[in-house]
Order: C-alpha cells, then structure tokens, then sequence
C-alpha cells in the first residue's frame, strides 16, 4: 500500500452499530455526501442481528468535527442510528506492507473459550500484524464450530515455518485445526 | 522499441474488445518489442496486453520463469498473437494484482490449466498447455483483450467462504 496522507484533508474515524434493516448505509452516506465527506476505506457488514459500519473518511480544510456531529445528531433523531466519530491524526493514516509476505491463518474446530485470544496472543508475540480477522459459529447448536480465519503482514525475518512451528502447540493445546498459507498477491 | 507507459484504468481503452492481427508485419514486430521492453521494465510483471499501452490488438506477452511462482513450471517467455482457449480445466484461486489497476489485489478463480493455441512472434500456429501460475497469467492477460479486468472476475467477499446464518 501507498502512503496516501494528503496534509489539506481532515480525517475521521467513523463507526455505527444499528439493528439491522435496510437503508442503514444509504442515510449514513447521504449526510456524508450533502456535507461534500469523501469515504475512503470502510468496512461494513451483518455481526448477528445488527449491521456494523467502519469508515474512514476525509474533508478538506478547513472543517469542523462540530458539521459533522450535528448532522449526525440530526439523523439520529430522524432514523435512531447512533455514530461514533473520532478525529484521526495523519500519522494514523499510513500503511506500509509493501514487499511483505501476506498469509492467511485458518483455525476451527469445537468450540471453546480462548480460541481467538490464544492464536491472536502467539501472533503478537511474533510481532506478526493482523491486517484482517473473521470468525463465525457454525456447525449445530448441540455440537457447535467456531472457525477463524486472519490475513497477517509477516516480518521479513519471520518465515510461514516459524508461524506454522508456533501453531502447531496451539493446534494440541486448543484441539483446533490450524492452516496457514501464503496468499501474497500476484502481479500481473 | 522501448518501455511504453501502462494505461490505468478508467482509461477507456482498457474495456474495448481488441482487433485480430493478420500477420507479423515490421510494425507489429516493432509492436511485440515495446509490449517485451513493457514487461521487462515493470518491478515483478509477469505479462504485457497491447490494450495496456494503448493498442487495441489481440497480443500478449507473457513471461513466468522469473517469479517464484512460476519459474519451475513455465514455457518461457511467450510472445500470443490472436491467442485462443481451446481447452481448459481445474479451478483455482490466486489473489491478483494488475499494473493497470494499481494498490488494489482480489481473489480470482481460473482454470488450472488451458490448452492455448496462438500465433507466436515468427508467425507460426502453437499449441502449448500450460499450468498453475502460468495458466492463471494468460488467462489474466488474454482478458485484456477482450475489454475484462480482474475487478470484473473477483469471486468472492472473504466472507462468503461460510454461509452465513439467518437471523431474525
């Protein structure tokens, strides 16, 4: 990834957790669109019953956080959606994995207490960053799975043996299945 | 010949269904010359489509054997003129990057393999089936020939690999 940090914008971190229904996205953007926010990276999608928003978006200055929570305020009376907003510096905005390897991590099994916090803990103390992280229960409800799957940036001196290694006292430990590979994008 | 400036998208010339070559003339070798400095010249480029610098012909270049992807499985450098399908199988997925959609990568699904037949640089019909990585760059290069990028084939958000539960 580039470093795209223009110095004349202002950024903010956005996020809204809502009970579902249609149209959460649609009244969010609009008063993004009439306010002149550009979105530049988001996230956005169903946990559960709720619909869950993660954006990042930008103006230019100058402009002031206050715009923006007022009309925020005002769709939160209008639709009962509540947004969460934070102004972030630009020294939050950078993101270099260039030339990094990228692998994915897979873990399920039955589930159990501790499977995300013991597989992301071994992955920190490695100094590996996650980049991406998913779970989700499947399975039944009498004999329910939970599985995991994170895209991590490795270190260069960190090798898919060395995080494969550590996973493998995991794999015991929790009694899950662990793969890891490399998913390092192609150029072409 | 010389090293051509790769066109990005939205160029519009990168979604146009490109014309059949007739015959290897000096200037369509002139042509395969620019599309090999191109390939060469670009960090960790595996494969050129005329489209990509502007020129609306069905010609591609592709060259795996200094990738570690596909530097053991590979025909070398391969210079596809009208280049066809003629057969394919098995399906794979690999996460693609393309010179004329910079910072951005997604999951695409190919053929494992393909049977291409095409018009090599001397203006011979080949036939040539290749694997793994290399299949997957052809495939990538030839659908710039007809107008498609990989934004077009992404398979899948990461999270449809599990079906998600209703809730109500």
């Amino acid at each position: 990834m580039k470093n795209k940090t223009k110095q004349n914008v202002v950024r903010f971190a956005l996020t809204i957790i809502s009970k579902d229904r249609p149209g959460i996205v649609a009244d969010t953007t609009e008063v993004l669109y009439r306010l002149g926010c550009n979105i530049e990276d988001s996230s956005c999608t169903m946990l559960g019953g709720d619909f869950a928003i993660i954006l990042i978006v930008s103006h230019e200055k100058p402009f002031s956080a206050s715009v923006l929570k007022d009309a925020f305020r005002e769709m939160h009376d209008r639709t009962g959606i509540t947004v969460q907003l934070r102004l972030l510096h630009d020294d939050e905005i950078t993101a270099s994995d260039n030339g990094r390897e990228l692998c994915v991590i897979s873990v399920y099994g039955s589930d159990k207490p501790g499977i995300v916090y013991k597989v992301t803990r071994a992955i920190a103390d490695m100094k590996i960053n996650i980049t991406d992280l998913n779970t989700r229960l499947v399975g039944t409800e009498e004999e329910p799975v939970y599985v995991l799957m994170l895209e991590a940036v490795l270190l260069p001196k960190v090798s898919l043996d060395d995080v494969s290694k550590l996973l493998e006292k995991l794999k015991k430990e929790l009694e899950v299945e662990i793969g890891v590979r490399i998913i390092t994008p192609v150029a072409l | 010949m010389s090293v051509q400036k790769i066109l990005l998208y939205p160029n519009p010339n990168l979604k146009k269904i490109a014309h059949s070559v007739d015959k290897i003339d000096p200037e369509i070798s002139e042509l395969i010359g620019d599309l090999l400095d191109t390939m060469y010249a670009g960090p960790g480029s595996v494969g050129v489509a005329a489209p990509q610098i502007g020129v609306n012909l069905r010609i591609c270049v592709i060259d795996v054997s200094k990738n570690r992807n596909g530097k053991d499985n590979n025909h070398g450098l391969l210079v596809m003129v009208n280049p066809e399908i003629i057969a394919r199988s098995g399906s794979g997925i690999m996460r693609e990057g393309c010179m004329s959609v910079p910072d951005y990568t997604g999951d695409v699904e190919r053929a494992t393999e393909v049977t291409v037949k095409f018009m090599d640089g001397n203006q011979e019909i080949v036939e040539i089936v290749a694997t793994d990585f290399e299949a997957v760059a052809i495939q990538h290069e030839m659908d710039h020939l007809d107008g498609i990028l990989f934004l077009d084939r992404i398979v899948s958000l990461k999270t449809g690999l599990f079906r998600r539960k209703s809730y109500k």
